[in-house]
């Protein structure tokens, strides 16, 4: 058996991490580049090679028609279900089949599962050039809001990156359990989780017993559709509007004109979290610099509408673990939009508390995963986690309306039983259809599954078949079913609303290893030229600007020899010198990419390279 | 629908009293409930059985579900009042589900009036105040009595407790007693959440 890693699969960026065999210490691992954090972008080179991170994220710009960002948005999702994401995210959706959408980079067509596979086997990549030793096992981590169909295509993502998913855990829980190793604070625990494009709430109980700790999650709630994004998503609608106003440009929402400008507010965005003021410089195609000074209080002002949705189902949370504010002891922040200082505020004043902070807010949920992922194997004897389910599992009755049979926030693994008998006679089969939600009818709720349950033929209201729904620990939903009178088990062949099925996981399994088999060194070459390329482009656009002329006539002496150089490189084979030569550019750079940047970001950006100015 | 917990076939039914080892008393000590889940969710947890043979997973799915199902029902003074009486065989929704029970006819009537009103009042784009007030008035008027039936509940649990060693035909009394006041607590409490729906709405 090979080793076993903790996951955090996230919207923006994807981090991947394990707890030390001695300590018990979680730590993330940090990929080629040297940060922990994988951009969760993944890019189809036109030879049908995969480029997952940091330079796919550089092909946003260059190649848009064969790059992805934000996928987990579409993960368990079915058509009729994205239709606002279309509207904000540039996704090339393709025909769906089977409910399960499709999604077309270049000439190729994914589902969101095999995509978020290619991110899984980056990590696994990371954490095996890290060990020296194979990675087959992971505990991966999904918003606690997240409903069936999307934990299912979690799991399934695991699987075809040729990861066997021992649990999901919720990303609130997952941060707990790693700031519980710091803390070892007892009581109740409230953890507000703002990512990229998912909200979620959590309050947990702290219990110490003879055997050890207990994580007791009492309730969550939260929103998937409702993260950093959104906050990103307000700032650009409002420049844009300016922009328009003031210069009468228009351009596409999802052009790469707009993709600069989220670029540049995201940030001044960031600044504004350590600054009062901060200056958006922004060049325009017709040759004018657009400039708007934010203050944080305009900031403020314009994203309160994101903060104050993320207040109700706190308070939703709060009331269905039966507690006021003041009875939580803890309050943790989660997520990189927890950096931002209205969140930050509104929060402490919310519980009247100053929230925790110690933890990086983007590696906790990784280090936490790390931590359940040393609990299963055994490395962790006196630790447990019993979380609960999100929503409600509900049957259609009569008239479109849901019985519940599993109430939110029960503790799973949770199971319910239903008697079914015929209404008329020889009545061979009953309908059931599976929802999940809070909604009261049945067109309100989330379809799971429609099965038939197959009766033998018998007089009507005499066939007695039980159904027993069950929610395992990682939030999935289990159909069987019994005959009472004869004592057989039924097997249920429950096709889900949204999924993908058992052989088709294994066919892109299949597929997808043909794509790991790329030798590590071949990948690695792959990856060293394309941000070659990322480099010398940015380079040429930045000689062709005017600020440029500053530079003194050995500095522009320097770049061209190594730009010369760089090239030469890339014509060969061998990444390391590429890596090298891409650094001596950098260096050589320097200088003209501080000329590039307007002087109020500059601050911010020191050091940055070229490519990312 | 029914459940499989009125089930009266020979199979064995699951009995959540046992799961903790606790007689059939609707008083519990809720600490030590707490410490006795807590303790079994040690045992069972599918944490415990990741790398078990799939058999011993499969169990500790099916145990630790059971014990989170118990832990969920008997914590619940409501909910374990409706299982106690299901596994007794002694629960019945009754077929008059949708009928007031004859004491409160009176006041539901008048509140289905005032219901009618407010919605025809608000169709017609009516000043609601007058309305709103009453419905409120009697709103509070049934929580009330949802408190009331809560006591009443309360001191037929106790009974319930008191003839647990006396002869079956006591038990069966306060059992008929037990499922009435709960069929009429539900009554009252789609009463209060209907009206609250409606209010809400204004």
């Amino acid at each position: 058996m090979g080793r076993i890693v903790g996951i955090d699969l996230g919207t923006t960026n994807s981090l991947v991490a394990y707890a030390d065999a001695l300590t018990g210490q979680p730590k993330c691992i940090p990929g080629p580049y040297g940060s922990t954090l994988c951009p969760s972008v993944v890019s189809i080179d036109t030879d049908g090679s995969v480029i997952v991170g940091q330079p796919a994220k550089r092909r946003l710009l260059t190649q848009p028609e064969r790059t992805i960002y934000s996928v987990k948005r579409l993960m368990g999702r079915g058509p009729t279900d994205i239709q606002d994401e279309l509207k904000l995210f540039p996704f090339r959706i393709a025909p769906a089949s089977r409910n399960v959408i499709r999604v077309r980079l270049g000439d190729k067509v994914f589902t969101p599962p095999e995509i978020s596979a290619f991110i899984l086997r980056e990590l696994k990549n990371w954490a095996e050039a890290f060990f020296g030793e194979t990675v087959d096992r992971a505990v991966i981590t999904v918003p606690a809001y997240f409903n069936d169909a999307q934990r299912q295509a979690t799991k399934d993502a695991g699987r075809i990156a040729g990861l066997e998913v021992l649990r999901l855990v919720n990303e609130p829980t997952a941060a707990a359990l790693a700031y519980g190793l710091h803390e070892k604070q007892r009581g109740k625990v409230a953890v507000y989780d703002l990512g990229g494009g998912t909200f979620d709430i959590s309050v947990l109980k702290l219990i110490s017993t003879s055997e050890g700790d207990i994580y007791q999650v009492l309730s969550t709630n939260g929103d998937t559709h409702l993260g950093g994004d959104d906050i990103d998503n307000l700032l650009q609608a409002f420049v844009h509007e300016l922009i328009l106003q003031h210069d009468r440009v228009d351009f596409s929402p999802h052009g790469e004109l707009a993709q600069e400008l989220r670029k540049a507010l995201i940030q001044v965005k960031h600044q504004l979290s350590e600054t009062e003021a901060a200056t958006l410089r922004f060049s325009l195609p017709n040759g004018k610099v657009f400039t708007h000074e934010f203050t944080r209080g305009a900031l403020d002002a314009l994203i309160r509408p994101v903060v104050d949705r993320t207040m109700g189902p706190v308070k939703q949370a709060l009331a269905d673990a039966q507690l006021k504010p003041a009875d939580i002891g803890e309050v943790v922040l989660v997520g990189g939009a927890t950096r931002t200082p209205l969140i930050r505020r509104t929060v402490q004043e919310f519980f009247d508390r100053k929230p925790h902070t110690e933890l990086n807010p983007d590696e906790v949920v990784a280090l936490g995963a790390a931590v359940q992922a040393n609990i299963l194997d055994r490395g962790v004897k006196n630790m447990l986690l019993l979380d609960v389910t999100p929503l409600s599992l509900g049957i259609e009755t009569y008239g479109g309306a849901v019985a519940k049979v599993i109430p939110r926030n029960s503790t799973i693994p949770a199971s319910a039983q239903e008697l079914y008998t015929t209404g008329v006679d020889n009545q061979t089969g009953i309908e059931i259809h599976v929802l999940q939600g809070e909604r009261e009818l049945a067109k309100d709720c989330r379809s799971l599954a429609r099965f038939t349950l197959k009766v033998p033929p018998a007089p009507a209201g005499l066939p007695r078949i039980e159904v027993k729904f069950l929610i395992d620990a990682n939030g999935i939903l289990q159909v069987g079913a019994r005959d009472l009178r004869t004592g057989e088990q039924h097997s249920i062949e429950v096709q889900p609303s949204y999924g993908i099925s058992h052989a088709e996981i294994e066919r892109m399994l299949e597929e997808s290893i043909e794509y790991a088999e790329q030798d590590f060194a071949e990948r690695q070459l792959i990856e060293a030229r394309t941000e070659a390329d990322t480099i010398l482009a940015a380079t040429v656009k930045a000689q062709a600007n005017p600020k440029s002329a500053e530079l003194t006539a050995d500095e522009g002496a320097k770049i061209d020899a190594s730009v010369a150089a760089l090239k030469e490189s890339v014509a060969g084979t061998d990444y390391k010198l590429i890596r090298k030569r891409i650094d001596e550019l950098n260096r050589a750079t320097e200088h003209l990419a501080e000329l590039l940047m307007s002087s109020a970001v500059s601050t911010a950006l020191e050091g940055r390279k070229l490519a990312e100015v | 629908m029914s459940t499989a917990t009125t089930s009266t076939n020979s199979e064995k039914v699951l009995d959540y009293f046992a799961i903790f080892g606790v007689p059939r008393k609707l008083w519990i000590e809720m600490s030590e409930l707490e410490q006795k889940f807590l303790q079994m969710s040690w045992k069972l947890h599918p944490d415990n059985f990741v790398n078990a043979t799939e058999q011993e997973r499969e169990l500790s799915l099916k145990r630790s579900s059971e014990l989170n199902d118990a832990y969920r029902t008997l914590r619940d003074p409501i909910a374990r009042v409706e299982y106690l009486l299901g596994i007794e065989g002694e629960r019945k929704e009754g077929e008059k589900k949708q009928q007031a029970p004859p004491e409160l006819l009176e006041e539901v009537f008048e509140l289905n009036e005032s219901l009618e009103e407010l919605r025809e009042a608000r169709a017609s784009g009516q000043d609601l105040t007058g309305l709103q007030a009453r419905l409120e008035t009697a709103e509070k008027s049934f929580q009330e009595k949802l408190g009331e039936v809560d006591a009443e509940l309360q001191s037929a649990a106790r009974e319930w407790d008191a003839t647990l060693t006396v002869d079956s035909a006591a038990r069966k009394k306060v059992m008929a007693r037990l499922n009435e006041l709960l069929n009429r607590r539900s009554y009252i409490r789609n009463l209060v959440t209907n009206v609250a729906k409606e209010l809400g709405e204004v």
